[in-house]
């Protein structure tokens, strides 16, 4: 590999660390408040995808206005998703059940985004889709750059709202012992169904950014899940920095390994991570205590 | 939330003896799920600046005693009453309002966050500011040590460390009566020791303290009030010097437990 290639593969990883890293954080955060695997996180971000291509076609507009309506929607489904639906499954199963229950969620979506716009390829294109800036010798397409500006950005904002807000506080404290968490006053369930929300905020976020440089389709969530699964398992289940360490990582891993073994077994990346994680260090590389009551 | 009337910080009179009880269960009944009941008709009071301590074997449902009384279980029958007011079946938010707090058993500092915002957390009900700044020296001058970690992550402090920071959170509230569940699990003598004398000062500063303990002689020594509980009931209750000198309390923890068979 020239060093030129190597450059150009690195930032690539970067650029795609950075959405992954966004994507793992929500999905991290469901578990960590509330134990749940929340297979269908993928099938949203694909559903703000197209949102923000519909918008896009529909309206003229840049995709990225699609945020105002797509990030308040999202949250409050959510919300709602997490005090009607997943509070329903009893607390001994939650984590199993809620497996299924979510798996069945992503497949409606899949169903319904096939049913609303068929199984065609979508892509938004914008004046600016095919333009690049050079740095260094290295090429860097503006809309990578955007989609990792937004995730970055929305990195620091969730880092900012669980850290110095009263939200927050509650939040953490609420993931990192829910009885003390009610004892101190904290409404838990409230709390979880905000969790929840901001959880999917996120998924509305990266499907927008995605929008921009990816063409989709309604099953293409599928090839994000498996990914954002092993992300969280190797960065430690709740951790979000564990989450963001290891987005970042792993991108930059699978981009540099695209250039000698192709796009398909660079992806086996991930899932190697994973296995080398559970042999070794089930509880995760960068996370806290959280995963070890597993 | 509004900010709820101070109580009096000082030493209130400890022992005017007519005084109307902060803390009653009444005729308790209470059970976890479809199992059998773990509380049968259980009775019990806590009066104004006491340490009442309920002792007894594994499964008698001390610790229940307290999830009932802090609304984290809900009785079947029987009533909770705090400081006059029937509070039975409320939710933990409504009974901190109503000055009740509860450190669980074991560890239940949150780890992952500094000893700061535990503390802080324990006041997460309070709106007023000022009022959590002048509380927040009212604990750290009760617990030195937590102001010395004031920093620090809970979860590296060592358990006794760890049990000062649940006890400094939960008076946040300026509760007027704490419950503490088996506060000496898993500590070494001398963290014990340190324990039971904030347990005291508690008392002194003012706050009635429930207790719940396996060590039942060490308990009954820094308390004023002793029940001792079997199969869901009190059996025997008086002043805790009584118990200590009682010899059925010593029957029935050192030399088994005769009573039950049928």
């Amino acid at each position: 590999m020239t060093g030129a290639l190597f450059a150009q593969s690195l930032v690539l990883g970067i650029l795609l660390g950075g959405l992954y890293a966004l994507l793992a954080a929500g999905l991290t955060l469901y578990f960590g408040v509330m134990r749940v695997v929340m297979i269908a996180h993928s099938a949203f971000l694909i559903l703000a995808a197209y949102l923000a291509w519909f918008f896009h076609e529909r309206s003229g507009l840049d995709p990225l206005l699609s945020l105002v309506i797509t990030v308040p929607l999202f949250f409050v489904v959510g919300y709602g998703m997490q005090r009607f639906l997943v509070s329903r499954l009893r607390p001994i199963s939650l984590t199993t059940m809620s497996v299924l229950l979510t798996f069945a969620v992503a497949l409606t979506i899949e169903g319904l985004l096939g049913f609303v716009w068929t199984g065609t390829q979508r892509r938004v294109q914008l004046e600016y889709s095919g333009t690049s800036i050079e740095v260094f010798g290295v090429s860097i397409a503006v809309v990578k750059l955007i989609a990792f500006a937004l995730a970055a950005v929305s990195l620091g904002a969730l880092y900012v709202i669980l850290r110095k807000t009263s939200f927050g506080r509650a939040l953490r404290a609420t993931t990192q012992h829910p009885e003390a968490a009610r004892l101190v006053g904290i409404d838990t369930d409230r709390v979880a169904g905000l969790g929840f929300g901001l959880g999917l905020a996120t998924a509305a976020i990266g499907g927008t950014a995605l929008s921009l440089d990816y063409t989709i389709y309604p099953s293409l969530h599928w090839h994000w899940i498996g990914p954002l699964m092993a992300i969280i398992v190797v960065g430690g289940l709740g951790s979000i920095p564990g989450a963001a360490i290891a987005a970042m990582l792993l991108g930059v891993a699978a981009s540099l390994l695209q250039v000698p073994l192709g796009t398909t077994w660079a992806q086996t990346v991930f899932y190697l991570a994973l296995f080398v994680t559970l042999m070794i260090r089930p509880q995760g590389f960068f996370g806290g205590r959280l995963a070890q009551r597993f | 939330m509004a900010s709820e009337p101070e109580p009096v910080p000082a030493a209130a009179p400890a022992s005017s003896p007519a005084a109307e009880p902060l803390l009653r269960l009444t005729d308790v009944q209470a059970g976890y799920g479809r199992a059998a009941l773990v509380l049968r008709g259980l009775s019990v009071t806590v009066a104004p600046s006491s340490v009442v301590c309920l002792v007894g074997p594994n499964g008698a449902g001390k610790s229940t005693v307290l999830k009932v009384a802090s609304g984290m279980l809900k009785p079947r029958s029987g009533q909770v009453v705090v400081d006059g007011v029937d509070v039975t079946g409320r939710t933990p938010q409504q009974l901190l309002a109503s000055g009740l707090s509860h450190v669980p058993q074991g560890h239940s500092v949150f780890p992952e966050m500094t000893v700061a915002e535990n503390v802080l957390l324990g006041a997460y009900s309070v709106r007023d500011r000022s009022l959590v700044a002048e509380r927040t020296e009212f604990v750290t001058s009760l617990f030195p040590l937590v102001g010395e970690r004031w920093g620090a992550l809970a979860g590296a402090l060592s358990g006794g460390q760890q049990k000062q920071v649940e006890f400094a959170r939960s008076l946040m509230v300026r509760p007027k009566v704490v419950l503490l569940d088996e506060p000496s699990m898993g500590l070494d003598p001398k963290a014990t020791a340190i324990v039971f004398e904030q347990v005291q000062r508690m008392r002194d500063a003012g706050t009635a303290v429930l207790l719940v303990e396996q060590n039942a002689r060490r308990a009954l020594e820094a308390a004023d009030v002793g029940c001792v509980l079997d199969l869901g009931r009190v059996h025997i209750t008086g002043p805790a010097p009584d118990l200590l000198a009682d010899p059925r309390l010593a029957q029935l923890y050192l030399g088994g437990r005769p009573k039950e068979v049928p």
